[in-house]
């Protein structure tokens, strides 16, 4: 079995994953709110309002102080100089293997939530695939895409 | 070869004006329907039938063509003027179609495709003459092709050498007959089922119940039977006009495939834009060992009907599949391999459940409500567990050098041939109960048509196995960089 890749991404992800945890959360929280308002009254029914409820507190759990950390920990990634190696997921592990030479362009990509933690995410695209490192640090990644881009840079077989 | 500028044939200005037409059918039918008593609707209608003929003449007349250098030049547009310089270095493929008004006017429509996605050819002359048609694809043909090919092309009518082959009309039969998998299958399903219900418990209904019942299988064995005759007819009919004189050359490092019989269709294949050469049994084929050959170019968005995949060859034996890759395209002729590393035995029970648990969750609930209806469904669970089966024991792959052959059914058994040097990326995926079974699923990537990637599925494989796709894979020598084979320099 060869062995996982060697390189992980920023530890500030769990930062922003919890970030975006707590958007999803606050949402559903509203939409409780919302339901237990409509209870108080007009009568909505109880067992509505008490699963948004349910579902609210699990994915509060779940999206804030579950997924953040296991998919950071779950998250490798490694670039040879043949090859990007990548390997995440939780509950399904997925492994991704693309050759140097089949690289057509990389990018980097910043949004808000990333932006807020000095993060941004690596995308590589071939011409049938796209692979996305998320959130690395800001110099990391334009690093990482300069990197990746030298070593693409080859005679391409043509299309 | 001149290379001044031109202008297609006048009938585009009819396509073009046709094309808006039917775009806007609609609303003059909706505004005739309510404004047909308005004295001024005649009028209106008229005025606005100019304008879309003013229209199409301009755009015709501004749209100008060239071949210069290798390269084609188009310009058009009304108000907007737009250019587009495709090289011929950059050209995937190029077709020649023609429908019963080209067939009229002696006109070809001339579609050229780059590696770019998108739905609509890269550059489409719509109606030229059948020499200048010939004209630009023998411009545009890659290098090393002799010009005595040019005779074969253009006279392709009598095959010479062992380099073309056609279709015959006992084989295009067949193929018609054949061709309807899917609606075939649900007919012959459907008469099954009709047959079944003759089995249900007498005591079930009244006499009265039991005579409409058996009056109305009489009628729904007869509307199956049609149903059969209908697809069938349909199956031939369709697989007739598209297949009709179907021909395939080879000439120097080009396919090129003549087809059709109201839309007539030629296509120019390079054989270095291949991506990958696959042969697929259909359900209705598989027994009587014929098979379908196709091939993915990147870009090609003509064969939209199988998979945008363009068919190589409609139904041959399956015997015969070694001869003529042999002689069409030897760097694939491993595609007749039979042999195959096949899955091991854990892995039957995931395929068993992908392939009835939807089925079985409609199932269960359908006969929560209706439970006469058991007695229906049974046959189809019956039929779906054996197709998980069948998908199980057909799954395999195979390595030989630097290809890789795999074999899936979805409903047709298919083999497809992958030179490493094209896959542009490998995938494996493994959940919980896969980790402790050590199996695997992996998944190829290439450029499909349409320029958008295709996917190749191998599910549930041994890890072992993956990790030796995986090494062979990522040690391959046209996946490393330069000093390797294959890596020309940049045109």
């Amino acid at each position: 079995m060869r062995e996982t890749p060697k390189s992980r991404i920023a530890l500030d992800a769990i930062k922003a994953w919890k970030l975006i945890g707590i958007l999803i959360a606050a949402a559903l929280w509203l939409v409780s709110i919302i339901g237990m308002i409509l209870y108080y009254f007009w009568g909505f029914p109880i067992w509505i309002v008490a699963s948004i409820g349910a579902i609210s507190a699990i994915c509060t759990y779940l999206f804030i102080f579950l997924v953040p950390k296991l998919r950071w920990k779950k998250w490798r990634y490694e670039i040879l100089e043949q090859e990007i190696y990548i390997q995440h997921g939780i509950l399904i592990t997925t492994r991704t293997l693309v050759p140097m030479i089949r690289v057509q362009h990389v990018d980097t990509k910043q949004g808000p939530i990333l932006k807020k933690y000095r993060l941004a995410s690596v995308t590589i695209s071939t011409a049938a695939s796209t692979h996305e490192i998320p959130a690395l640090l800001e110099e990391d990644a334009s690093d990482l895409r300069d990197r990746i881009s030298a070593l693409a840079r080859v005679d391409e077989d043509d299309v | 070869m001149s290379n001044k500028v031109r202008r297609l044939h006048p009938v585009a200005i009819l396509f073009k004006l046709a094309k808006s037409l039917k775009e806007i059918i609609f609303y003059i039918i909706i505004s005739f329907l309510t404004l047909r008593d308005n004295g001024f609707f005649l009028l209106g209608l008229s005025i606005f039938l100019s304008i879309l003929l003013i229209h199409s003449i301009l755009s015709w007349y501004r749209f100008t063509y060239r071949i210069k250098e290798d390269e084609l030049q188009i310009n058009e547009g009304i108000f907007i003027r737009k250019k587009r310089y495709i090289s011929k270095n950059r050209i995937q493929s190029i077709n020649l179609t023609e429908n019963v008004v080209h067939q009229l006017f002696r006109l070809v429509n001339v579609q050229i495709e780059t590696a770019s996605g998108g739905n609509d050819a890269e550059a489409n002359l719509k109606a030229v003459n059948r020499e200048e048609g010939h004209r630009i694809r023998e411009a545009f043909k890659s290098k090393g092709n002799e010009i005595t090919d040019v005779e074969l092309l253009t006279d392709y009518e009598e095959g010479e050498k062992g380099s073309v082959y056609t279709i015959s009309a006992n084989r295009l039969f067949i193929a018609g007959t054949t061709s309807g998998s899917l609606g075939v299958l649900l007919a012959i399903i459907g008469f099954l089922v009709s047959e079944f219900a003759q089995f249900i418990p007498d005591g079930l209904y009244d006499s009265v119940v039991t005579w409409i019942v058996g009056l109305s299988i009489m009628l729904m064995i007869g509307f199956v039977i049609i149903i059969l005759i209908f697809f069938w007819v349909l199956g031939v009919v369709g697989t007739i006009l598209k297949y009709w004189k179907f021909t395939i050359t080879k000439t120097g490092d080009e396919l090129y495939i003549k087809r059709g019989l109201l839309d007539k269709k030629q296509t120019t294949i390079p054989i270095h834009r291949i991506q990958a050469v696959g042969l697929k049994e259909g359900l209705l084929r598989q027994p009587f060992g014929f098979v379908t050959l196709y091939v993915e170019v990147a870009g090609s968005a003509i064969e939209k009907g199988e998979d945008y995949s363009t068919v190589l060859f409609p139904i041959l034996k399956k015997g015969e599949v070694q001869a003529f890759l042999m002689d069409l395209l030897p760097e694939y002729s491993l595609l007749s391999n039979e042999e195959m590393k096949s899955l091991p035995k854990r892995s039957l029970k995931y395929y068993l459940i992908r392939s009835t648990i939807l089925f079985l969750l409609i199932g269960l609930a359908v006969l929560y409500f209706v439970p006469a209806l058991s007695w229906y469904l049974i046959p189809f669970f019956l039929l779906l567990l054996l197709l998980g089966y069948f998908r199980y024991k057909d799954a395999g792959f195979y390595i030989e050098g630097q290809h890789l052959l795999i074999r899936f059914r979805r409903l047709s058994k298919t083999t497809i041939l992958l030179p490493a040097r094209r896959i542009q990326a490998m995938e494996n995926k493994q959940h919980f109960f896969h980790k402790k079974e050590l199996l695997e699923t992996i998944m190829f990537s290439i450029i499909g048509g349409q320029g958008m990637g295709k996917h190749y599925k191998l599910k549930e494989i041994e890890t072992t196995d993956a990790e030796v796709l995986r090494k062979w894979f990522s040690n391959h020598k046209n996946n490393k960089k330069p000093g390797s084979a294959g890596a020309g320099p940049k045109k």
